[in-house]
């Protein structure tokens, strides 16, 4: 399915989800609360005493050691667009592609009442990548350890067909390298060599991007995640590709 | 002799009447005018707006009302202080003196009225599309 028909998708309203989708996120230890946007955002917020556990698999934790994840307090985002700086500058990012962006809308706020909003977006390395799944090559991975969705530049074809099953326009084709390139959470640029953050969150002045290990009860993104009544969220949860980039808000 | 000075005294009287008329209409300009385009801060971050139409018209400010306490009146010069952060807005410095949460919405809160952003600003400026084709070519 095209984003662009998600997008004129008619809002059935949190009634009307399938009791699949409920399970999925209550997995997760999340609890759906309402779907908005045109069907194609859920609500959740966490539930206590739940354990993760992800298609099948019996766990007690996230299934990745570190499991990163980012947390994105969107209402805090400011557009000042340091983070594409650095992301383009840490990972050689071309005029044409982007490894992660802002998106502007107006969000109605009363009659003839607008207010300007900001959302980051970046490649949500999903638990149940679609990329991944169409990948002829397997050019595009899920990592063992860490859970990043990563590329092996010599082994793509460059047939873009992870490009149309992301839900997130997270990929575009480096014409450099002669292959799809996507944010790897800066894994061989930063974190490999010690960094705790990717140059994304590090550089936002804002405080909007949390970085970190969400099987880590210790880590911000952890709190975030689980703390009671916060409500957080995910983007196209419909297509069940589980994603590890989190939206909330406050 | 006498006619002269009384020449000399009409001329003094009319100087400083022009005067008087001409600062009093001055002042009369001040209350009312101010520069119609909206202030667009770059620094520390891309971009921040501020509208004087907004604030005079809406708000109710007078020029007196931030100039020359909190805001220089040449634009720019807060811009060149290496305090001009949020920081200094929670502060009570510059548009935290209002921006308050009191007086009018608190600086730590709904950030993207203000922030427009490298988007905004580029649509500002016309950084994109036509406007930036008719440059190169």
């Amino acid at each position: 399915m095209k984003i662009e028909d998600l997008e004129r998708m008619k809002n059935e309203g949190p009634e009307s989800l399938p009791s699949e989708e409920r399970r999925k996120f209550l997995k997760m230890g999340l609890v759906v609360t309402g779907v908005f946007a045109g069907g194609s955002v859920l609500s959740l917020t966490s539930a206590r005493n739940v354990y993760g556990a992800l298609e099948g698999i019996k766990l007690k934790k996230y299934p990745y050691k570190p499991h990163y994840s980012m947390v994105i307090r969107q209402d805090r985002c400011i557009d000042c667009e340091l983070c594409k700086e650095a992301c383009v500058k840490t990972n050689n990012v071309p005029e044409y592609g982007y490894r992660t962006t802002i998106l502007e809308r107006e969000i109605p706020i009363g009659p003839d009442e607008f207010q300007r909003e900001f959302m980051p977006v970046l490649c949500n390395h999903c638990n149940q990548p679609p990329c991944v799944r169409v990948c002829p090559t397997k050019a595009t991975y899920k990592d063992k350890k860490t859970g990043i969705v990563m590329m092996e530049y010599k082994k793509c074809i460059g047939c873009k067909t992870c490009m149309a099953a992301c839900p997130y326009n997270a990929r575009y084709f480096n014409e450099e390298k002669r292959a799809i390139d996507k944010c790897n959470f800066c894994f061989d640029t930063r974190l490999s060599k010690g960094e705790k953050l990717t140059a994304c969150a590090a550089a936002c002045p804002a405080d909007v991007r949390i970085f970190g290990d969400l099987s880590d009860p210790e880590s911000r993104v952890y709190k975030l995640v689980h703390e009671p009544e916060r409500v957080v969220w995910v983007l196209r949860p419909e297509t069940g590709a589980l994603p590890n980039v989190y939206y909330t808000k406050g | 002799m006498k006619k002269k000075l009384l020449l000399v005294l009409s001329i003094f009287v009319v100087a400083l009447g022009g005067q008087g008329l001409f600062s009093n209409g001055l002042a009369d300009e001040e209350e009312a005018d101010y520069p119609t385009e909206p202030i667009v801060f770059i620094q520390p971050v891309k971009a921040v707006i501020f509208d004087h139409k907004f604030h005079v018209e809406e708000a109710g400010l007078d020029c007196e009302s931030c100039h020359d306490d909190l805001f220089e009146q040449a634009a720019g010069t807060a811009e060149e202080n290496d305090d001009f952060k949020m920081q200094a807005l929670y502060e009570g410095k510059y548009c935290g003196a209002c921006h308050d949460g009191e007086t009018a919405f608190a600086s730590n809160t709904k950030c993207a009225v203000c922030h427009i952003g490298v988007m905004g600003y580029n649509r500002m400026h016309k950084v994109d599309g036509e406007a930036e084709e008719k440059v190169h070519h």
